[in-house]
């Protein structure tokens, strides 16, 4: 059975309240940097939530933007590795294997989203604050690059109950830690291959669009923007 | 290590199957490193449901546990709080259990108290020192004891309640820094309810929020947000509308519509404007309209005399009015600014004024009050221990430390993440009056401010490994949440009312009459269990959930008057001198300072400053710019009460004349990831508050702002894809 997962991010529900990178942290053994290393630049977050100042309308106000990797299906990224270390896989997803990588950093580079970050070092975690880890991925090493997986090890998990149980995946069993924690609801994830899919359903929304669709990377994250309504 | 089914039996733990079932048909362990992701096999693991205890809103979570220990938490799709949802500090309640700091054993003081110096002792020891001083305490002086906690909720507040009352002390005092004291004053005198008001929010078609934080922090975030998500996007036809008053651009006001800057703390001027111009346009229902409010009032809140006041074009007041009347079910609702300082009580108290005028009270998207009592009904008089209104409790504490002075106390129990000795001003020295009580215990599972300052620190459990149940303020549905354990207890810890329980049994007599149960799992199970396999249920679904809504709470009908505006307090502080008005917010990752020794929450960017791991103090650019301060500049922050440091952050959206910091840092104790992170900006606060309000005046003092050079650099979040142009996110 194919599927082709994608995510919609509807910026008219953001709040931008951050729960979705905690989820994700705890998802995926995220390291924490501490204040010197993300003053470098370098926090191992694999979403963000951009804050944007917006200047263009009457007032300040503030505009969220939360930012994964893409799951381009023309993935820049990809066809610079040089030992496919991030490459596609079966269900179209851009995938890292973190053994193969030896860190030239190509990738990142070539990614357009910046949503790439590298091991710098090796990261610890202190006793016993490793009995947290997750054992469906691993701890990455220093020089290893790593980014959003739309959380591999969940859509592995519904696949498993999904055979065990001898029936298809359901719609709404599989979501990223970031999407089942957004409370607002701004994150929806899905298969695209479904026509009957919520998300096939919410991507008919003309308020959909992708970062920098002009480069032709064809993103699977679609965003719908932010609506305003009549009146003050 | 216990395997699952061991713990199990052991722990009487019932796991979560609803909807996570399934899982134990996967295969065996892996070593994943070595295989690309698709071809890695997972481990088991297990779901149980317990209840958050990161914050006073009681969400209900779901834990996933694999191999004994716990690795994630995600929200209780089945709980009405937060159904399936949870905040950043929920989640990162599993670094507190596996803290490298957490206390592993109970410690006397060696050397003098709050000296940092400590001695392990066994369980045995630190209990009959505990039951010794007990005992002597009630022999000879029972109410010389005191209990100081945060606001305890379920059989455990009962338990302490009882205890203390068997005991024969009437000193027993709960703080909460963001008591929601001045609300519940004016849901009294508009509504005729003394208790927390549940706003429909998912229902409503408009949104009117004067200073409202219930998108980030306040009462319920995650319940609210859940629920503004509805608002925005879930109903076919109807997208509901939100505008935001308020001097600050917060987390909160920037998912509005429309952000209205006001002088701060004029919320409630606005709001009466608002009334104003709903009643002298007409535009009220006729069954709300008051017709005498004009001549008790509110005549005196023309649109023109409000802008002059608060800075609202009056243009804008007159298309709030129309839109919010003409668009019901609507809501009013204000936040912790609203309600704090001299002007609290009015504030809020014309912000219902709206919702009352509406005629939306009652109805679905309004304004209602489901009673929370009615699951603990069968206690009577003792409900209000199981379910108190959440106050702050700034009067007790405040009697408590000048009682403490006195010589009153002979012990004290401290515990609860409120930490009374880092969120109280320093003004009311908490940590000198406590040198005056002879003997303190604390329950606590981290050294802060408050546990250091005892002689005997005894570790309790972290909510996910105790039992207990809880009723949540708001979006509860009648509902209550049940808690257990769902890993094996990680630490040699036993909770508090564990403790109280057993030495209730000790004392004997009314103290054992009082507390006839074996330990808060015994309790528990016999308030909970009952034919068939009732507490299973209820322990695997995390909570008993009424199929039929709580009953509302019957709301005043008829005339209500607009709230009389507070006078001028007298020796108010010269702004020649301090000339920016001083507005603290609870921060959306470490709350009222709990989270700050949490790595998780510390690396967490600050929503509007994307600003980690220090403190801040946020200016408007023109207004730093006048005093010729740059972003990220350090300065030295001085209240006639306090002075403190920290670094400079812009925030466009803060009024003039404002500086605005996040409460949480500034640890002195409490671990590595909190100290040394920057001051205390609850130092700058007077003791008394200014005027009626009974909480912290967390929006009504003013400061100096003078620039200072300081070591540290405010790290803030890296903006890669800073290029993109807004227009194309719109
Ligand atoms: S959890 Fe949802 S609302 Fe919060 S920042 Fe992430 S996407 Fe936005
Ligand atoms: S809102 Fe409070 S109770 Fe709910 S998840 Fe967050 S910290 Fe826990």
């Amino acid at each position: 059975m194919k599927h082709k997962w994608a995510m919609a991010i509807d910026l008219d529900r953001c709040t931008g309240c951050g729960a979705c990178v905690a989820a994700c942290v705890a998802e995926n053994n995220i390291p924490t940097v501490g204040e010197a290393e993300a003053g470098m630049g370098r926090l191992m977050q694999w979403i963000r939530v951009a804050r944007y100042w917006d200047e263009e309308h009457a007032g300040a106000n503030a505009v969220y933007l939360p930012v994964l990797c893409m799951q381009c299906e023309r993935a820049p990224c990809e066809t610079v590795c040089p030992v496919y270390a991030t490459y596609h896989n079966d269900d179209g997803l851009n995938a890292m294997a973190y053994n193969r990588c030896v860190g030239t950093r190509y990738c990142a580079n070539n990614c357009p989203y910046s949503v790439r970050v590298f091991n710098w070092r090796d990261h610890v975690w202190e006793k016993p604050l490793d009995e947290q880890l997750s054992p469906d991925l691993s701890v990455r090493s220093r020089g290893v690059m790593e980014k959003c997986t739309f959380c591999i090890q969940r859509i592995r998990r519904a696949k498993e109950a999904a055979a065990a149980e001898k029936r298809p995946i359901r719609d709404g069993e599989v979501a990223p830690a970031c999407v089942q924690t957004c409370p607002p609801g701004a994150l929806l994830f899905g298969d695209i291959e479904d026509p009957d899919s919520e998300i096939s359903r919410k991507l008919s929304d003309p308020r959909r669009f992708r970062l920098m669709e002009h480069l032709g990377t064809e993103p699977r994250v679609w965003y719908l923007k932010r609506r305003k309504g009549a009146g003050l | 290590m216990l395997d699952r089914r061991q713990f199990l039996k052991l722990g009487g733990a019932a796991a979560f199957a609803t909807l996570f079932g399934g899982c134990e048909k996967t295969r065996k362990q892996i070593i994943p490193f070595v295989l690309p992701p698709e071809n890695q096999v997972l481990g088991e693991a297990l779901w149980y449901a317990s209840a958050c205890g990161q914050c006073p809103a009681g969400c209900g979570v779901v834990v996933r546990v694999s191999e004994g220990r716990a690795k994630k938490i995600e929200g209780n799709p089945l709980h009405p709080v937060n159904r399936g949802r949870l905040c950043a500090r929920g989640q990162a309640a599993l670094q507190a259990l596996y803290h490298q700091e957490r206390l592993s054993g109970p410690m006397k003081a060696s050397g003098p108290r709050g000296s940092g110096n400590w001695q392990p002792v066994s369980w045995e020891e630190a209990l009959s020192l505990l039951m010794t001083r007990l005992k002597n305490v009630r022999a000879e002086a029972p109410a010389s004891l005191l209990m100081l906690t945060e606001p305890m909720r379920g059989h455990e507040g009962l338990v302490a309640g009882r205890f203390m009352k068997a005991f024969g002390s009437p000193h027993r005092v709960a703080w909460d820094p963001f008591g929601r004291d001045a609300l519940l004053a004016a849901c009294e005198a508009v509504h005729g309810v003394r208790d927390l008001p549940e706003y429909d929010i998912a229902n409503a078609r408009y949104l009117l929020s004067f200073s409202g934080d219930f998108l980030e922090t306040w009462v319920s975030p995650v319940h609210y947000a859940e629920a503004y998500g509805r608002m925005r996007g879930s109903r076919e036809t109807v997208r509901g509308k939100f505008l935001h008053f308020g001097p600050r651009l917060s987390m909160t006001a920037a998912s509005a519509d429309r952000y209205l800057q006001i002088a701060p703390g004029t919320e409630g001027v606005v709001a009466l404007g608002i009334s104003h111009v709903a009643i002298r346009d007409g535009l009220t229902p006729p069954a709300a309209a008051a017709g005498n409010l004009m001549a008790a009032g509110l005549s005196a809140y023309s649109p023109e005399a409000v802008e002059k006041r608060t800075g609202v074009r009056a243009s804008d007041l007159a298309r709030a009015a129309k839109e919010f009347f003409g668009n019901q079910p609507g809501l009013a609702i204000g936040g912790t600014a609203c309600g704090s300082g001299a002007a609290g009580v009015f504030n809020h108290a014309a912000v219902e004024l709206l919702n009352a005028l509406s005629g939306s009270a009652g109805l679905p998207g309004g304004v209602s009050f489901p009673d929370r009592s009615r699951a603990y009904a069968r206690y009577g008089a003792e409900r209000s221990l199981l379910a108190p209104p959440p106050e702050s409790g700034y009067a007790a504490v405040r009697d408590a430390a000048g009682k403490m002075r006195k010589g009153t106390f002979r012990m004290a129990i401290l515990a609860g993440s409120s930490n009374p000795a880092f969120t109280l001003p320093p003004a009311m020295k908490f940590a000198e009056a406590l040198s005056n009580v002879p003997f303190a215990v604390a329950f606590a599972s981290f050294l802060d401010e408050t546990s250091s300052l005892a002689d005997l620190v005894l570790p309790v459990p972290t909510p996910m490994e105790t039992w207990g149940d809880d009723i949540a303020p708001v979006g509860h549905g009648g509902a209550v949440t049940l808690r257990q354990p769902v890993v094996e207890p990680f630490r040699d810890a036993r909770s508090m009312a564990d403790v109280l329980l057993a030495a209730a049994a000790e004392l004997g007599g009314e103290s054992a009459r009082a507390l006839p149960w074996k330990s808060m799992r015994d309790c528990i199970e016999k308030n909970y269990d009952g034919p068939g396999e009732r507490l299973e249920k209820a322990l695997r679904d995390g909570g008993v959930f009424p199929s039929d809504a709580a009953p509302l709470r019957a709301m005043r009908k008829g005339a209500v008057l607009p709230p009389k505006a507070p006078r001028e307090a007298a020796g108010a502080v010269d702004p020649g001198k301090y000339p920016l008005a001083l507005h603290l917010y609870p921060s959306t990752a470490l709350y009222d300072g709990r989270g700050a020794n949490l790595p998780w929450l510390q690396e967490l960017p600050d929503p509007l400053t994307t600003a980690m791991w220090r403190n801040w103090v946020e200016l408007n650019p023109k207004t730093a710019e006048r005093m010729g301060l740059a972003d990220g500049d350090g300065v030295t922050i001085a209240s006639p009460h306090g002075k403190i440091t920290a670094h400079v952050a812009f925030n466009p959206g803060l009024a003039p004349d404002v500086a605005a910091m996040p409460t949480g840092q500034g640890h002195s104790r409490y671990g590595r990831a909190a100290v040394g992170r920057g001051e205390n900006p609850f130092s700058l606060l007077p003791e008394a508050p200014e005027g009626g309000a009974s909480g912290l005046a967390l929006q009504a003092g003013r400061v100096a702002l003078e620039k200072t050079a300081l070591p540290t650099r405010l790290v803030r979040f890296a903006h890669p894809e800073g290029q993109w142009k807004l227009s194309n996110l719109m």
